[in-house]
């Protein structure tokens, strides 16, 4: 049993509540215990480091200095938080001022950068492995079709030891193989969706997830696979962002999981688009099958 | 045309790629113009100067040129020019220190953004986690376009996935305090 500090952020607490219920239900399948972190607050998003550098670095800083205290590594699934995570605890390790600096402003906290930041895929990768997973399946979902989607916070921080390859990351699609399902190739794994625009300017993101949602349909995808909760919405909300044509369903990687070990998703009445086609072509396997 | 005199005249006139070097931390000047940049970027058809014009603008020295472009504020900082860039210059935060830079002049040519971030900075310092649909009514109250997205929003809140209620974290006073002191530095800079 391996037991991770749990970093939510805002999203997993409201426009993605049940990508936190996902994650949960399939942590506890596979052991893994979360233990959310005392008093967290916002990171600052793509937001804060636009106003003022500092303060971004300072948000993240409160909420790494917290977690420092129980030594575990921090598990963030949303990938604004963990690129935000992993750029101060990165810039805090290797620059003696900043640190200096962050640690004035967040005093009688104090943060050294002595704890990992990782995220969903690296957790799945290192703690769960692709032999459990396989080993764990109940139900076959090699019948379903999938695109892993990666975005760009997860693999692009510029000047820092990035845990897959930033133009063709390979690490989800490696769990999705294992979790049975048939990951089909494509360019636009980590194609931007339009982030924060769907509020300012909604035609930049109907146009760029517009664009990923017709490669996915193009290669023949029955879903599109994230673990980005604003990817997730960008994508989820393109029907009411004036798109006309075809959309097929966008699933977090736990939901995934999910179908592989319960044949189910609970949380599958947040999605803005129907996921009823893809849940219902899993088929449960024989038990003889299972073992092997 | 440019006549020579007036080349010169941009030769001489380095001091704005000095204040952006210094402020960005990145070695603009080592830019070839190789154009990686521009031609990875998702919202080129929405930039008025293309990205590896920005970096040349800087060397140039055209400050309003770069300064009051609508590009800085379309960049969404997905960081895919930064990456490719062949001489490592990160061209998504010398875009991100420009913005900061136009908004201290208040040369800055798109207003909704950084309306926006003010206000959800706002929630952080007041509540220490975001109140999406308090920021969302401010925004659109701000922007005299309350209705617009009510279809949409009633759908999010009937699925849940518009928080109602704000989430405040328990030690806001000294979050708040954090806050003050930061800005206060800023403004003293």
């Amino acid at each position: 049993m391996v037991t991770l500090t749990y970093y939510p952020g805002c999203s997993l607490k409201t426009s993605s509540k049940f990508y936190e219920t996902s994650i949960r239900e399939v942590f506890s399948f596979y052991g893994i215990d979360i233990k959310e972190l005392d008093d967290w607050s916002c990171c600052g998003a793509s937001v804060a480091h636009t106003v003022d550098e500092m303060l971004a670095h300072v948000l993240a800083a409160r909420n790494i200095a917290i977690a420092e205290a129980d030594g575990n590594p921090v598990f963030v699934p949303c990938s604004a938080c963990y690129s935000r995570s992993k750029i101060t605890n990165d810039k805090i390790i290797k620059d003696k001022g900043l640190r200096d600096k962050v640690n004035e402003y967040i005093y009688p906290l104090r943060c050294l950068g002595t704890t990992e930041i990782k995220n969903i895929i690296e957790i799945f990768s290192e703690h769960v492995g692709i032999e459990k997973i396989a080993k764990g399946l109940s139900f076959d979902l090699s019948s379903i079709k999938v695109v892993p989607y990666y975005g760009c916070m997860l693999t692009r921080i510029p000047k820092t030891d990035v845990f897959d390859d930033c133009e063709d990351p390979l690490s989800m699609d490696t769990l999705l193989w294992a979790a049975g399902t048939e990951v089909l190739r494509w360019p636009f794994k980590i194609e931007c969706c339009g982030a924060s625009e769907t509020i300012t300017n909604k035609n930049v993101t109907s146009s760029l997830s517009g664009k990923i949602m017709d490669m996915a349909c193009a290669v023949g995808a029955d879903a599109i696979i994230t673990t980005c909760p604003l990817c997730q919405m960008n994508l989820d909300l393109l029907p009411h962002l004036g798109r006309k044509t075809d959309n097929i369903p966008v699933l977090f990687l736990t939901e995934v999981f999910e179908l592989a070990i319960k044949g189910k998703i609970i949380g599958k009445g947040s999605h803005i688009i129907p996921v009823d086609q893809v849940i219902k072509k899993p088929i449960r396997r024989l038990k003889t099958q299972t073992q092997h | 045309m440019i006549n020579p005199e007036e080349a010169y005249k941009y030769m001489d006139n380095l001091e704005f790629l000095h204040e952006i070097e210094n402020a960005s931390d990145e070695n603009i000047s080592s830019c070839y113009q190789c154009y990686k940049c521009s031609i990875g970027c998702p919202v080129v058809v929405e930039m008025d100067v293309l990205p590896h014009r920005i970096i040349r603008h800087i060397i140039n020295g055209n400050q309003e040129k770069v300064l009051g472009s609508k590009s800085i504020w379309m960049c969404l900082q997905c960081k895919a020019c930064s990456v490719r860039c062949p001489n490592d210059i990160d061209i998504a935060h010398v875009i991100d220190t420009l913005r900061k830079i136009s908004v201290k002049l208040n040369m800055y040519a798109e207003k909704d953004i950084r309306l926006f971030d003010n206000l959800f900075l706002e929630s952080i310092k007041a509540r220490g986690r975001l109140y999406e649909l308090e920021v969302l009514m401010k925004y659109k109250i701000a922007k005299k376009d309350i209705l617009s997205d009510t279809k949409m929003g009633i759908d999010m809140i009937f699925k849940g996935r518009m928080g109602i209620l704000p989430h405040n974290i328990k030690d806001r006073k000294t979050l708040k305090t954090i806050f003050k002191k930061i800005e206060d530095d800023r403004t003293n800079e």
